[in-house]
């Protein structure tokens, strides 16, 4: 059976002051019908930007510069655009990322839908009206009829991924490409929408290509992968075998970096730096890996290296493959994720908090966000506070620093009382704990520069405070949290997300804090950065000393980074314990089903969420 | 200072501002660019055409209305009137307004409310009728009419960087100064006041153009600056009662109005574009 | 959706009483603030201090503020909105007779804004990208800049004396009697079965309402631009590209009722400033709208006429926000309640 899509040398550049870099440059690889592609990379590896290529949707000033998409013997490049537009939507399916802002928000979903339908040539109404019911039961929505006079922003982030995936299988489509369908849903409904993709490509048979940041994910579903770095493929092969059988260096060290393998006392593997940008890349000679790559050798930097063959259909891009397994990490993490027993410095008691709503048109509403909550943290302790959107987890952030107040409850420093709002209250709580946003976007003000941000408490004070004192303030907390002090002039816009991350720690440092309430601070960076960070924290409190509120719905980075761990749902602390023993032995249901939700990091295992019916 | 950089580069800014500072020019010289006194009546020769025309008088270079005043005086005079009203008169609105606004977002609650709801009432009386009647309150006079657009107008600004400051209240780096033990008055001064400034400077100098207009209307009816001021309305008004004799006298006045609030349109929309920090990251991407 | 939106309705009206009263508490006081004494205006200069004392009497003007506030309330609830001291009309029978004309003004004009506005915006739209882009946008900043008492003299100018295509003053040519059953003229033209008169009329109107609608386009062309540019970077409309519709029903099909919104909201508020702006362009085209009435009490201090129009120019002009608003309500699903 020929194969569905076929893609030949393709390059992709984008046109950046007058000059042509490229985004993607000889990609290769063939899809056989019924099959799952997965393509793997971290952000700007290119790998969404395959995706649009395809439909020739591409962002302004890129442009497919090279190459062939074969799709059913038809190129796809050289096409007519009608002709292209005609493939769309009818042989050739997208599932998008963030569901509900794929969504017109002034139509209902039967109108959407039946658009939809009319566009791939779906018959009269009353069929139409059929299939989408059809459909809209075949992913496993409730109440059909109902469901399709509703608008978008009536239905949840999962509901309306479930929508889509509907629209795109509607058709019975030959191809389809799902770019990070989960990314943007809390982990429990992730899990259910995989299996759901995977249900549905079963069923019809069609040729899927999944676009993931997340190897092991796609190890699990895919029957290829292709890893791609910098716009190229750097791995290709079976899903299982480039898992567990890594054979590129960027590949493994992928994995060293993923706490999720980092068992007992190992630290994770650092790589230097980050993916090169596009205007790096277009000064690059030899392979784009080079200036990270713990094997590099002169021959690298010169000479770009070609797929060579390692086993059965798997291949690797690099000239020095027998040196991949060689990479390791170091063997003991600085600081044990456990400690021994501390002096307790924050308490928390019957912590609760109500919003009260203005209803529509008459009436309120009371929303409790956090109901009874008690826990403490000790001395240079790092703990976890684990939940999904609307658990509540961001609201006790917001409690714990101030900029909430309780509606009923007690947050008790060194014993003190913090609730009330005097002045002596307000200053002890600013010097004895600090947030670190989530957004380093929003949470560096952009108009400062780094300089001005990391000694912002030093405006805060009366006591004047001279030019020189906080110069040298800002190169000693630039270089504690690894920072070169050249950066200190610049401005946040001209900074990458994990080095502003890195201001926003030294930020929450300089004012002395003895206590981090950290609100997801390490998701949405790649792996890399985000093991730069994580060791970053480990060796800062070995240094410094405090201890850490680390708010997070990424388990594995929980297990690696936090002694205890507090499970939230609904406003509630579920389940709280030591990490390893909750994490072992989870008591509620909750917990079991957030864990249950991550695939196992043996590929030996089987993941029964996925499985299951 | 690159914010500066980027006004500079940009077309309509440069435009807006060379056909304000003429104008401005024009306002301050007036007494050594002016031919002649602009209240000086000649009853000989009223409603003349300009010099280049038939009838035209070469000592009154753009005619003469119909009390034999020297029209391109009262033009030269009029920017005078024009420029110090929109000037103070904006400056007024904008620091009323932008007080009230960076109050009632920040604080939120009921000051919010308060102040809201002070703005809804306001904004419900039409401005051009709020401003004629508050006229017959006032009476005439230069301070007059400065002090009745700065009544009327506070509420645009009050209102629109309301929302602006609510947005920037939002970011998180707002907060974040809070918790580092700012007080309210250097968060407000250091973290959300830098992040409106462009908003505002726009809206000054929309308001500007706008005033312009105001005042012309004012005295197009009559109750504006007061007879002795010269005064670009006042002068339509009079033109308008002798249109078949003396178009010119309607023309001039017309033009003089329509390219300041241009210019001042003109370098508002230009200081938008060149300050908007979306459009900046948007561009540069 | 009906519930919500007669719920909408009925509190915005509620919500305008407090409204209204406010702003007749404050154009109360205003006038009353006078730097001129209105008893002494309406008397010839020849009047004694005691003749001029005992109208001051007559006209209630001795007593303290908040009492005359509530007289006037009182009789302004009733209908009695006083009496006009220079014209000895009744106010309120002055507002009923050319609230018509200003409100026939406003609404043709406000078509002609209306289509001018999204016609244009869907033009500027269309430029994007193109070399006239530029042009079309300075274009259209200049046109924002001409107020609507510099077109109305401009086209009054232009059209009415030195090319004489239209006339400019009154509303019927001065042989016509005028009809006279609802009040609105081109609507009584027809009743009455006389086309010539209608068009007449209409001929008439021309210039104000074209005035009024090019000083007011602008805003709605470039709102309308900006609208269509910000929805078109949303992710939807790119999904919708990906499932293979034609650029053309994209537009139509979701793009316009998405940017219609943001849109609509400033055009309540231009036709609220519209509305007001009759007053000024009446004047200019000796139109017998309230605008001519109103600019003489101005002038004369006649209060009773200031205080009556003044109000209804108000009044309508709330009346105009609170359509636009339940008129959003109907287009926004995200605000029903469901």
């Amino acid at each position: 059976m020929s194969d569905i899509l076929s893609v030949r040398d393709l390059g992709v550049s984008a046109t950046i002051g007058g000059a042509s870099v490229p985004v993607i440059h000889g990609l290769s690889f063939d899809l056989a019908p019924g099959k799952i592609l997965g393509l793997v990379g971290e952000s700007g590896a290119g790998k969404s930007m395959v995706g649009r290529a395809l439909a020739q949707l591409l962002p302004p000033g890129f442009a497919i510069a090279s190459g062939a998409c074969l799709f059913e013997g038809r190129d796809l490049v050289a096409m007519a655009p009608e002709r292209r537009r005609a493939l769309l939507g009818r042989e050739i399916a997208f599932i998008p990322q963030s569901p509900q802002t794929a969504l017109d928000p002034l139509r209902t979903i039967g109108q959407q839908f039946d658009e939809q339908l009319r566009h791939a040539g779906a018959g009269a109404r009353s069929e139409r009206r059929e299939r989408v019911l059809a459909m809209l039961a075949a992913v496993h929505l409730p109440e059909p009829a109902e469901l399709v006079d509703k608008y978008p922003h009536q239905l949840s982030g999962g509901m309306c991924q479930r929508v889509l995936i509907a629209m795109a299988f509607s058709s019975n489509p030959k191809l389809v490409v799902a770019d990070e369908p989960t990314t943007a849903l809390d982990v429990t409904i992730q899990v259910r929408i995989l299996r759901l993709i995977a249900e549905m490509q079963q069923r019809l048979q069609t040729a899927l290509i999944f676009i993931t940041h997340d190897l092991r994910l796609a190890s699990r579903i895919c029957d290829e992968i292709i890893v791609m770095y910098a716009g190229s493929a750097v791995e290709i092969g079976p899903g299982r075998a480039v898992f567990s059988a890594r054979a590129h260096p960027y590949t493994r060290c992928l994995e060293l970096a993923d706490p999720a393998t980092a068992h007992g006392g190992r630290a994770l593997f650092l790589l230097p730096e980050q993916m090169p940008g596009l205007r790096a890349l277009a000064r690059m000679a030899g392979c784009h890996f080079a200036p990270r790559c713990p094997n590099v050798t002169d021959d690298c930097r010169g000479t770009r290296p070609m797929l060579t063959p390692v086993g059965t259909g798997h291949s690797a891009a690099c000239l020095r493959l027998s040196a991949t397994s060689a990479i390791t990490a170091a063997e003991v993490k600085g600081a044990a994720a456990e400690d021994g027993a501390h002096k307790p410095l924050l308490r928390v008691e019957g912590l609760s908090k109500r919003y009260v709503t203005a209803g529509a048109l008459f009436g309120r509403s009371e929303v409790t966000a956090v109901r009874n909550v008690d826990f403490s943290i000790a001395e240079n302790e790092f703990v976890a506070l684990v939940g999904e959107s609307g658990s509540g987890k961001s609201t006790i952030a917001r409690l714990l620093v101030g900029l909430e107040a309780p509606s009923s409850g007690r947050i008790l420093v060194d014993g003190r009382d913090l609730t009330g709002s005097s002045r002596e209250t307000h200053a002890l709580r600013i010097a004895t704990m600090q947030m670190v946003f989530q957004d380093p976007q929003s949470a560096l003000n952009p108009r400062r520069r780094i300089a001005s941000i990391v000694t912002q408490a030093m405006e805060a004070g009366s006591r004047h405070v001279s030019r020189e004192e906080r110069v040298a303030r800002t190169r000693e907390l630039l270089v504690e949290v690894g920072m070169s002090p050249e950066l200190a002039t610049r401005y946040p816009p001209q900074l990458s997300g994990g080095q502003r991350q890195r201001v926003n720690i030294a930020r929450a440092l300089g004012a002395r804090a003895r206590l981090l309430v950290a609100d997801e601070i390490v998701s949405g960076l790649d792996v890399s950065v985000q093991a730069q960070l994580l060791n970053l924290l480990f060796r800062l409190r070995a240094e410094l000393g405090f201890a850490m509120l680390f708010i997070s719905h990424d388990l594995s980075v929980v297990r690696y980074l936090c002694g205890r761990v507090l499970t939230m749902y609904r406003g509630e602390i579920v389940e709280q314990g030591k990490t390893a023993e909750v994490f072992a032995n989870p008591q509620h249901p909750y917990t079991r089903a957030l864990l249950a939700a991550v695939p196992p990091a043996d590929p030996a295992v089987r993941w029964a969420a996925l499985d299951s019916a | 200072m690159d914010m500066l950089k980027r006004c500079l580069r940009s077309g309509r800014v440069m435009v807006g501002l060379g056909i304000v500072l003429v104008i401005l020019f024009c306002a301050l010289f007036a007494p050594y660019l002016a031919p002649a006194d602009p209240n000086d009546q000649d009853l000989l020769h009223i409603l003349l055409p300009p010099a280049w025309m038939a009838d035209g008088d070469s000592a009154f270079p753009l005619g003469t209305d119909s009390l034999g005043r020297d029209e391109l005086s009262r033009l030269i005079y009029g920017a005078r009137t024009a420029m110090t009203v929109a000037i103070v008169a904006s400056f007024g609105a904008m620091a009323i307004g932008s007080i009230l606004a960076h109050v009632a977002g920040y604080f939120g609650g009921a000051i919010d409310w308060i102040i809201g709801r002070v703005v809804d009432v306001w904004m419900s009386f039409p401005p051009v009728i709020f401003s004629l009647i508050l006229m017959v309150g006032l009476g005439t006079g230069l301070d007059k009419v400065i002090l009745a657009i700065v009544l009327v107008d506070w509420t645009r600004f009050c209102r629109v960087l309301r929302s602006e400051v609510l947005v920037v209240k939002q970011r998180d780096y707002v907060a974040a100064a809070r918790l580092i033990g700012f007080s309210h008055w250097r968060t407000v001064t250091r973290e959300v006041l830098p992040a409106t400034l462009p908003l505002l400077i726009t809206l000054v100098s929309l308001e500007m153009g706008i005033a312009v207009v105001v005042e012309a209307i004012l005295s197009f009816v009559g109750l504006g600056v007061g007879a002795d001021l010269p005064a670009w309305g006042q002068m339509i008004a009079d033109a308008r009662q002798h249109i078949y004799d003396s178009a010119s006298g309607l023309f001039f006045p017309i033009l003089a109005i329509f390219l300041t609030v241009t210019g001042f349109n003109l370098l508002g929309d230009g200081l938008r574009r060149a300050l908007d920090v979306r459009l900046i990251s948007a561009r540069e991407q | 959706m009906l519930a919500t939106l007669l719920q909408l309705l009925a509190r915005r009206l509620v919500a305008s009483i407090p409204i209204l009263l406010l702003v007749c508490a404050l154009l109360f006081s205003i006038l009353r603030v006078l730097p001129v004494d209105p008893a002494a205006m309406s008397m010839p200069p020849t009047a004694t201090i005691a003749e001029i004392d005992a109208k001051r009497r007559d006209m209630g003007l001795d007593q303290p503020l908040p009492q005359q506030f509530l007289i006037w309330l009182r009789d302004a609830v009733h209908g009695q909105f006083g009496r006009s001291i220079q014209l000895r009309r009744d106010a309120g029978a002055l507002v009923a007779d050319t609230l018509p004309a200003t409100v026939e003004l406003a609404v043709m004009a406000m078509v002609i804004a209306t289509v001018l506005g999204l016609g244009g915006g869907l033009l500027l739209f269309h430029l994007r990208g193109s070399k006239l882009e530029i042009v079309a946008d300075i274009a259209s900043t200049v046109l924002l800049s001409i107020p609507e008492f510099l077109w109305a003299l401009f086209l009054l100018f232009l059209f009415g004396v030195v090319l004489h295509l239209l006339p400019f003053a009154g509303r019927l040519p001065p042989d016509f009697v005028r009809p006279n059953v609802t009040g609105f003229l081109l609507l009584d033209t027809l009743l009455v079965g006389r086309p010539d008169m209608f068009w007449a009329a209409v001929k008439h109107m021309i210039l104000p309402a074209f005035a009024l609608g090019l000083a007011f386009s602008p805003a709605i062309m470039r709102v309308l631009r900006s609208s269509l540019l910000d929805v078109y970077q949303e992710d939807f409309i790119a999904q919708l590209r990906l499932r293979g519709l034609s650029e053309g029903r994209i537009l139509i099909g979701h793009a316009l009722k998405n940017a219609i919104l943001p849109t609509l909201t400033l055009m309540g508020v231009q036709f609220g400033f519209l509305f007001s702006g009759t007053l000024l362009v009446e004047v200019i085209y000796s139109y017998p709208g309230m605008g001519n009435p109103m600019v003489d009490a101005v002038r004369n201090a006649d209060l009773p006429i200031i205080q009556a129009v003044g109000l209804t120019y108000c009044i309508v002009v709330l009346l105009i926000t609170i359509a636009v608003d339940c008129l959003y309500l109907v287009l926004n699903p995200k605000l029903r309640r469901h």
